[in-house]
């Protein structure tokens, strides 16, 4: 199966290499176990436009079939920030039903990840952090894929 | 399976005493096999028994151990050669994106469609999509499409049309030993049998003697080339059978020629000769537009002259970008500025209207500003730049008004807060003496109409009494605002004491009927204490409810002292409820007071 992933993950790359949605583009893609992605927001006023957000896309050996692990991180430079978001913890971990065993399907792709998160964050209209967010960015040692999200807000 | 049941018969029928034994021996339990195969001589059977059942046994174990050593071999070849993996192959012939699996992004291998919402997917895909996340169930795989979420289940045989199957199947692909050497280009449906039969990079079993190690097909040929080797260039120990492999791929000392530049580049520095110093690869010159060969690009750089100016030129467009990026700052900066001004005129024209007509009256003569106002337009522009000997007196007269001016801009700040400090700038305002020439403009536009002698005031003297004038109308609004507030405070105040009061006189009512009603309880028992006394008769039962009366009597009395109690806190209330409400009233002016006299 490691070889079906990395089959499917060189596709993607050789298409992501071509073109991206606007917003979106691939910062380095060294194997095909981690990619580095940055988008930016370019029309809502929580996020300015010229800052621009980090992503590390963790790929399983059974990649298709299982979700990727996404989280955004944070770099001093290039300057890039954890966007807030009531759905993104300020360790980067982000809440999207999308990216965890239940709501992931194979027919995803990193590129309709990215959409998704920039939809995501284009749609939003609190500058806040989840409730709880200090108390999880201190005690959580897990991995994100292991996390049991709550989603309270079905409509994100 | 069926493989390995068709080469196992042919080995077999090599062999008769194999086959006869063979029949032999399952004969007595099995009658039909009998039938079907030839039956042993009768003739030499009673005789040679002993022979043929010790052979019998030999023959046994020969059969066993070749059934082993063949299934040995499959399970090897099988290793050698796992099945190919339609999903893993690369395309020569471009396809639809329709014929696209959405799981694997290959064209369809194997194509089942859900019969619950029509999408389409590899059997292999779609089943390894499922076993993840459901469990086995009895009735086939089953869960949710991938695509739209329509629960759906894969049936014994889900339809697919045919001709999607041969549309796929027709697809031309490589040989998935490429990478070995083998540059066969089949239809997809071939390519198994390519790789089972034809391919010359498949591992097959060494037909050497005794050897079960794998080699290439078409090496096979040759005797067994399971001998150790070493390479001629980089001397590592291989076996002979995998030298080629090496040498196409690995040696790091094999020279081989870059497609690009057709040097010979060693193995080793391939990559980093793509990469960075293959002189084949173009780059651009850093000046003109032209694209070089990194070979030639130091000559070019000899020769062309913008290659040269390369370095100046850049730090030109440097610099072309912090101007343009300060520009834009100080155009921003100077919006700002003009949008202030334009609001600072609205603050102050409409009061200049009512003003101006009794200022200039009253004391127009004895401003000495006022007579720069007369001096014609084009000469007052003409001493700005210079200011020589014309502008002498001028300068003189303005710099006293402006004397005049800021002194009594003091005053007023000191005597008044924020507002005036707001205006402040502007007083100050034109400085011809030591304003520097190119600013002349800027000041044009920087303070409009206000200040020339063409605008709507005559002096500095003037602007600063008007807006003198524009803060007293401001004050005498506030205070009226203020008073109108005060009143409405009293008044909300006044209403809430009201209510305040009846909410307790209707208290007090309800404490006085408590005690009304004690009352009337008590007296009604200490009737009935007293009609019950003489019944028992005697002296020391009369003592007796006399002590319970004066006992029930002291109960009761302590009820109605509580009771009383009570009241005297709730009155005690109303008037502190009476007081807070004087007191909040102090400070206004009417009414509040004769409302904090009123008693309950
Ligand atoms: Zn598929
Ligand atoms: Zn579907
Ligand atoms: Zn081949
Ligand atoms: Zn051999
Ligand atoms: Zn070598
Ligand atoms: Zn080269
Ligand atoms: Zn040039």
């Amino acid at each position: 199966m490691a070889s079906m992933s990395s089959k499917r993950l060189q596709k993607e790359l050789t298409k992501i290499q071509g073109t991206l949605p606007p917003g979106i583009t691939l910062v380095s893609a060294p194997d095909l176990r981690e990619w580095v992605m940055d988008i930016s927001i370019i029309d809502n006023p929580i996020y300015p436009p010229n800052e621009t957000y980090r992503m590390r896309f963790s790929f399983s050996p059974s990649y298709p079939i299982e979700a990727p692990e996404v989280v955004f991180v944070v770099l001093a430079a290039p300057e890039r920030k954890i966007p807030i978001h009531p759905h993104i913890y300020s360790n980067g971990i982000i809440c999207l039903d999308l990216l965890d065993s239940q709501g992931w399907s194979p027919v995803h792709n990193v590129e309709s990840v990215c959409i998704s998160i920039q939809s995501m964050l284009a749609g939003n209209t609190k500058a806040e952090r989840p409730p709880g967010d200090a108390e999880f960015v201190r005690s959580n040692r897990q991995r994100p894929r292991d996390i049991n999200f709550l989603y309270h807000d079905p409509k994100v | 399976m069926s493989r390995s049941h068709f080469s196992r018969s042919p080995r077999g029928n090599q062999d008769p005493t194999f086959t006869r034994t063979h029949s032999h021996s399952h004969s007595s339990s099995n009658p039909i096999n009998t039938l079907g195969l030839p039956s042993p001589p009768p003739n030499g059977r009673r005789s040679s028994m002993g022979v043929e059942v010790r052979g019998m046994r030999r023959l046994e174990q020969r059969r066993n151990m070749e059934e082993s050593h063949y299934l040995a071999c499959n399970a090897r070849a099988q290793n050698y050669n796992p099945p190919v993996d339609l999903r893993l192959l690369d395309y020569v012939s471009s396809y639809d994106n329709n014929l696209m699996c959405a799981i694997c992004r290959c064209p369809f291998v194997d194509p089942v469609i859900l019969n619950e919402c029509d999408h389409c997917f590899c059997r292999a895909c779609i089943r390894q999509c499922w076993n993840t996340n459901t469990t086995y169930t009895p009735l086939g795989p089953r869960g949710d499409c991938p695509t739209c979420r329509t629960p759906a289940k894969l049936g014994p045989r889900s339809a697919t049309s045919k001709i999607l199957v041969n549309l796929v199947d027709e697809l031309i692909v490589q040989c998935p030993r490429k990478d070995d050497g083998c540059k066969a280009e089949v239809r997809r449906c071939e390519v198994q049998d390519h790789v089972n039969i034809y391919c010359g990079y498949t591992l097959i079993e060494c037909t050497g003697k005794d050897c079960t190690d794998p080699v290439r097909r078409k090496d096979a040929a040759q005797s067994c080339l399971h001998y150790g080797a070493s390479c001629l260039l980089c001397h590592k120990e291989l076996q002979q059978w995998k030298l080629e492999a090496h040498w196409r791929s690995e040696c790091p000392d094999r020279r081989v020629h870059c497609e690009m530049c057709k040097s010979p580049v060693f193995h080793r520095e391939l990559e980093m000769h793509n990469k960075e110093t293959c002189p084949a690869i173009s780059t651009p010159c850093p000046g003109c537009s032209s694209r070089n060969k990194r070979g030639h690009a130091e000559a070019h750089a000899k020769s062309c002259t913008f290659a040269k100016l390369a370095p100046v030129l850049l730090r030109q467009q440097e610099r072309l970008d912090e101007q343009e990026a300060a520009q834009k700052e100080m155009s921003r900066k100077l919006e700002v500025l003009e949008g202030g001004f334009t609001n600072m005129q609205g603050i102050l024209f409409p009061s200049q209207e009512v003003e101006n007509a009794d200022r200039r009256s009253g004391d127009s003569n004895h401003i000495p500003y006022l007579r720069r106002s007369l001096v014609s337009p084009e000469n007052a522009d003409a001493d700005a730049p210079t200011n020589d000997f014309a502008g002498f007196d001028w300068n003189f007269s303005a710099a006293d008004v402006r004397h005049d001016g800021a002194s009594s801009a003091e005053t007023f700040q000191n005597g008044m807060a924020s507002p005036p400090t707001r205006a402040a700038p502007a007083v100050p305002g034109p400085r011809p003496d030591d304003l520097p020439e190119p600013f002349s403009s800027d000041f044009d536009l920087a303070s409009p109409p206000t200040f020339p002698p063409s605008g709507p005031y005559a002096s500095p003297l003037h602007h600063l009494l008007s807006m003198h004038e524009s803060l007293r109308d401001e004050m005498t609004r506030i205070t009226s605002a203020l008073s109108e507030l005060d009143g409405r405070h009293s008044m909300q105040i006044l209403n809430e004491n009201l209510r305040t009061r009846e909410e307790i006189s209707y208290l007090a009512a309800q404490t006085a009927g408590l005690q009304r009603q004690m009352h009337w309880f008590t007296s009604a028992q200490l009737q009935r204490q007293q009609g019950r006394s003489p019944t028992p008769g005697a002296s020391g039962s009369a003592l007796g409810g006399a002590m319970m009366d004066a006992g029930a009597g002291a109960g009761v009395e302590a009820a109605v002292g509580a009771v009383s109690t009570a009241a005297t806190a709730l009155r005690g209330a109303a008037r502190m409820v009476n007081v807070g409400g004087s007191a909040s009233g102090v400070g206004m002016r009417r009414g509040t007071s004769e409302e904090g006299r009123t008693k309950l």
